[in-house]
């Protein structure tokens, strides 16, 4: 055989120098095996002696961290990436008021009417804020805004920073515009993160406060509940309590949807007066850590950071993916630690709780927008204030509910029994809402009321009375002017790198 | 060193090699099947020295490469072809149970492919690497673990 293939090579060198070549490829990747391996237990040895910076009191910038946990730091930065949709959302923006219109009929009044859109990642909250229509154009410091400088309290952490240097209600109590080039590191290392110890830390008051309240001390939270409550400093329903504009989470009688509908009750509070019906409305902000309390993954220990900041192994070396987003980007690393199901299976799961939530939440959409029609109507034609005054409550009850489900982004997978359960009685309050107006109507003669065109986001706002193109252009100008002069002043004090 | 030789064992050590595979390690080590099963003993065919080899080269082969290029899921799990020999292996141990007392080993995981009954983890979902799969789930474990709870100063001391 040998001597076979020794003539055969004399006869052509090619054969010798393919079977070389041949064998030369293999040590090589094998080489490369054992090189993988070797590096790989180093990895392990080398994690303890990283610490590259010290760094001391509250830091805003994630990149000065970022020097010491550059695994953490380079996950946190692709919160910026926009390459994920999944089946309803994923991580790019989306026009929702494009997607259902009805929408900026229910919010007609309220600033949500201008401009609503699918969050993006951590990254971007800074530049989200500064952009979106509803924190308007104040084209000087304190001058023309709608809103309060609470607006900026989950977008950074260079708000625990002003916070401790200027007080929390002097905080909560300035404009907007104020801060403008003072908040400029979008949600970071320093908003979770104790800076010596690493361990997780509250660093927004109104979680400390409302645990105060119900009697509770967050001091002992175990670790695991931290890896919920770190979130649950934003990601929860609260309000702007008072002309001060203090940021308050309305725990005080219970965490679900009625317990903190009677809490606003008490208080009488009301974010606006809607424009159309002329009811006394609520806006449920994003009960995402409510809901989630209520569903199954929570009632089995799991926290948000589980799913969200899934544990990944890079060799040796353990860490949090601090890439915070859908977890259905990563099934391998989130469901399928506990769950046997083929990836296209789990997803499917997903998707059939999202898709059924839905299907009421578009029936909810179509019939108290109709609601707030009617209403309009019967004020038109005369009504009372006695007359309609129950109407309205039903109507407030109604969008409340629809809110709460709709603004808590995940709660169709997080809770899906109690999501159907408050959509239900919500759509029941739309319709006894209409029923009740019909006999109003009836009474003022009114036998058929119009329905308006508001199949398009740009119908259905000129249809509540917006000025589209002047609102724009203003943000247009505030964007091109005001915000590069903040950026500007803001790395002129060193407080962006 | 990457211990090459020990590949050619039936040593379950010879699996943790690579570290990743450590969490799956611990929860053998930590099961009733520790007493009476090896890795091998599930993971490779046991029906002729050939296929066992040849299938212990392929699969080690395959991981080796996903290995190298640090493109291992988070969550291990075995393909097709890792199944049909598990469900083989479990059924070979636990023959008897399977083929005398109930049918259930009558049949092969192809079978399961197609809606014709269960594979064994269908029920006995624990057995034996726990519900929880994911290689960051103990990643610093002593694997194997220290063969003796007595250091060796305090033996030698002692004697």
């Amino acid at each position: 055989m040998i001597k076979k293939l020794n003539s055969a090579i004399k006869k052509r060198p090619i054969i010798g120098w393919s079977i070389l070549a041949f064998v030369m490829v293999g040590v090589f990747l094998l080489g490369l095996l054992a090189a993988s391996i070797t590096e790989r237990r180093a990895e392990i040895a080398t994690l303890y002696s990283n610490k590259k910076v010290e760094i001391k009191g509250i830091e805003p910038k994630s990149d000065i961290w970022g020097i010491n946990y550059p695994r953490e730091y380079t996950t946190w930065k692709k919160t910026k990436e926009m390459d994920f949709k999944s089946k309803h959302n994923g991580n790019m923006p989306l026009d929702v008021l494009e997607e259902r219109p009805e929408m900026v009929v229910l919010w007609a009044g309220y600033a949500f009417a201008m401009d609503y859109s699918a969050p993006r990642g951590h990254f971007h909250a800074i530049d989200d804020v500064r952009n979106t229509l509803r924190t308007a154009s104040p084209m000087n410091p304190g001058e023309g805004d709608i809103q309060p400088s609470t607006c900026w309290t989950c977008k950074s952490p260079d708000v625990p920073r002003m916070m401790s240097e200027i007080g929390i209600e002097k905080f909560y109590k300035s404009n907007w515009s104020q801060f403008g080039a003072e908040i400029v590191n979008p949600i970071g290392c320093a908003d979770c993160h104790d800076p010596k110890t690493m361990s997780l830390t509250i660093t927004r008051p109104a979680l400390i406060e409302a645990f105060q309240r119900s009697g509770k001390d967050i001091t002992k939270a175990t670790p695991q509940e931290m890896r919920s409550l770190a979130c649950a400093q934003c990601h929860v329903e609260y309000y702007f309590k008072g002309d001060g504009k203090y940021l308050t989470l309305p725990w005080d009688k219970g965490m679900n949807v009625e317990d903190i509908e009677k809490y606003y009750d008490e208080v009488k509070h009301v974010d606006w007066v809607h424009n159309l019906s002329k009811a006394p409305m609520l806006k449920a902000q994003h009960p995402d850590y409510e809901m989630f309390l209520l569903g199954p993954h929570s009632k089995r220990g799991l926290s948000c950071a589980d799913c969200h900041m899934p544990y990944v192994s890079e060799g040796g070396i353990k860490y949090s993916d601090h890439q915070v987003m859908s977890p259905l980007k990563k099934v391998s690393s989130t469901c399928q630690t506990c769950h046997r199901d083929s990836q296209e299976q789990l997803i499917s799961y997903v998707y059939e709780y999202q898709d059924k939530v839905n299907e009421i939440r578009d029936r909810i959409e179509k019939e108290l927008s109709k609601a707030h029609i009617m209403a309009k109507t019967a004020w038109d034609k005369g009504a009372n204030e006695k007359t309609m005054t129950p109407v309205l409550e039903l109507i407030r009850q109604s969008q409340w509910r629809w809110d709460y489900v709709v603004a808590s982004h995940g709660s169709s997978f997080h809770a899906p029994v109690e999501s159907q359960r408050i959509l239900a009685h919500s759509l029941d309050r739309a319709l006894l809402a209409q029923l009740e107006l019909q006999k109003v109507l009836i009474d003022l003669g009114v036998r058929d009321v119009k329905m308006p065109d508001i199949s398009s986001k740009a119908k259905a706002q000129t249809y509540i009375g917006l000025d589209m193109k002047t609102i724009t252009q203003k943000k247009e100008n505030f964007k091109q002017t005001v915000i590069p002069k903040w950026i500007e002043k803001a790395k002129k004090d060193g407080k962006l790198s | 060193m990457s211990r090459a030789h020990s590949y050619l064992s039936d040593e379950p050590e010879a699996c943790i090699n690579c570290h990743i595979m450590s969490p799956y390690y611990d929860t053998w080590q930590h099961s009733s099947h520790r007493n009476y099963a090896h890795c091998n003993d599930c993971h490779v065919p046991q029906n002729n020295v050939i296929s066992k080899f040849y299938f212990k080269a392929a699969d080690g082969l395959y991981h080796s490469a996903v290995f190298t290029a640090h493109a291992e899921p988070q969550s291990i799990r075995p393909r097709d072809p890792s199944y049909t020999v598990i469900m083989n292996n479990c059924i070979r141990c636990h023959e008897h149970l399977n083929t005398a007392m109930v049918n259930t080993g009558r049949i092969s995981f192809k079978d399961t492919k197609k809606g014709e009954g269960k594979a064994c983890w269908d029920c006995h979902t624990d057995v034996p690497h726990t519900k929880v799969s994911n290689i960051s789930s103990s990643p610093n474990s002593l694997a194997p673990m220290p063969k003796s709870p007595v250091p060796n100063w305090l033996k030698n001391s002692i004697k």
